[in-house]
């Protein structure tokens, strides 16, 4: 179904915590030649961690049936969510490979009056900003390049692994965020622990580790000297961001890591306002970043 | 106490009935290439991804009363960096659903599912966030129907397996052996 229109999965996370990212996607996709629809129907992806564990056919059953509204609205998807880009490719690869599985699957969408056809493609918005704009092209709609700015960015794990699934880049060393941050006239910088989880599957269980994933990750950011991590997944987000600013008042930590979502640093640099963008909705403050771009003080 | 295991030499044959890929743990060495790129086993010794597939390969089915199964954060490394090309996390994620099938998993999971059946979503709108959403200009967004969801799920058993009890786990969450 290939047109540069998409039917937008934005997934649970964005629109019911973060919204205020929501935002940033609106805006950025708003100005850029690519058009993203609201399509009505779809349900959770359902997450790729928990739901898996509990029944592997389950997921792949919803998932499915998700792909069956974009099929039915005449649309590829567009997942602005890690976990929803992996759930649905997945379940879109494992359905063409998996007969079992797929027959399944087929049972249960008939109950409900739904047939999976398999034609609707699934990507993540960095692949569409990538593959279908381009970073030369995106280079254009900069009118505030960051210039000097350092960005760590962090690309998570649902986005490239299993790799041999997914199919989206390198699973240890991948080039597409660097390559839009840098389109931002930002510098991508290197860091250890780069390809680290953000720790989010067990926190449930275990929040001490995953208290030490996320501190390991800030703790390598901090020390390349980057003004902010960039990521592109909202659960991502919220350990990095909201757990941070946690850190530092129960553990007496003092991380200062501006966390933004991709399409926010876009965002900045396409010359939107921090409050174009809502970024007081951020609980790391973006002041430091904004002083740096504004020629510094 | 380990004094003895019932082996069931059925166990890694019901990978493969679950998972394309499940064959894969035929060609498991036990080098541990996965546990020391496993981001959670650094942090907690509890959660070894090689010492589970090793109770796959030697049929120690009673590994899915073991609660720590669930401490994955499902990042994949595993199977990355695996030489043997095991699909170490599908094939650990086969093991917690037969351990869903005997009621043992985790109680957020049950929260969470709980939402699932009612709303379709895993995290539904509060009030306050529709609020908000109207103060940033955001539009309704117009998600399943629940009474479909819902219905898929129940032809599924699903919503019949995430009402058991399980034997064990239940009251050490995040202990085991």
């Amino acid at each position: 179904m290939a047109s540069n229109a998409y039917a937008m999965f934005l997934g649970c996370v964005i629109p019911n915590l973060l919204p205020h990212i929501e935002v940033s996607i609106r805006k950025v996709f708003g100005k850029l030649d690519v058009e993203v629809k609201d399509i009505e129907g779809f349900s959770c992806c359902p997450e790729p961690i928990g739901i898996p564990g509990l029944d592997i056919t389950t997921w792949v059953t919803l998932a499915a049936r998700n792909l069956c509204v974009a099929e039915e609205a005449g649309l590829d998807i567009v997942a602005f969510c890690n976990g929803c880009f992996e759930t649905l490719k997945e379940a879109k690869i494992l359905l063409e490979h998996d007969a079992k599985l797929r027959g399944r699957v087929e049972e249960a969408l008939s109950k409900v009056g739904r047939e999976y056809k398999g034609r609707v493609e699934v990507k993540h918005f960095i692949q569409v900003l990538y593959e279908d704009v381009g970073p030369a092209k995106l280079r254009g709609y900069v009118e505030r390049p960051l210039k000097g700015v350092k960005v760590a960015a962090h690309y998570g794990c649902h986005l490239l692994r299993p790799s041999y699934l997914l199919q989206v880049d390198d699973p240890f060393n991948p080039v597409l965020l660097d390559a839009l941050v840098e389109a931002t006239g930002a510098e991508s910088v290197d860091y250890f622990r780069k390809f680290l989880c953000c720790g989010c599957g067990v926190g449930n269980l275990d929040e001490e580790a995953n208290v030490k994933m996320v501190m390991e990750k800030l703790h390598y950011v901090t020390q390349a000297k980057a003004d902010c991590m960039a990521v592109v997944c909202p659960v991502c987000f919220r350990q990095y961001d909201v757990r941070q600013m946690m850190i530092n008042k129960t553990y007496g930590k003092n991380y200062n890591v501006p966390v933004l979502f991709y399409t926010q640093l876009l965002g900045l640099a396409m010359g939107l306002t921090p409050e174009e963008l809502e970024l007081k909705f951020n609980r790391t403050k973006v002041d430091p970043l904004m002083v740096k771009l504004n020629g510094g003080t | 106490m380990e004094a003895y295991y019932e082996i069931s030499s059925y166990f890694r044959k019901e990978m493969a009935e679950l998972h394309m890929e499940g064959e894969t743990v035929n060609y498991c060495y036990q080098c541990a290439t996965c546990s020391g790129a496993c981001p959670v086993f650094r942090y907690n010794s509890k959660y070894n991804p090689r010492k589970l597939i090793e109770s796959i390969l030697t049929g120690r089915k009673e590994v899915i009363h073991d609660p720590n199964i669930w401490l994955c954060t499902v990042c994949h490394n595993c199977t990355e960096v695996c030489p043997q090309g095991v699909r170490v996390s599908e094939l650990l994620t086969v093991l917690r659903n037969l351990a869903t099938r005997e009621g043992n998993f985790p109680e957020h999971l049950k929260a969470e599912t709980r939402v699932l059946v009612e709303t379709g979503l895993v995290n539904a709108p509060s009030k306050a966030t529709l609020s908000r959403r109207a103060k940033m200009g955001l539009p309704e967004i117009k998600t399943a129907d629940p009474a479909e969801i819902k219905a898929l799920l129940e032809h599924l058993g699903f919503i019949e397996v995430m009402a058991k009890e399980g034997k064990a786990g239940k009251e050490e969450s995040g202990g085991g052996e």
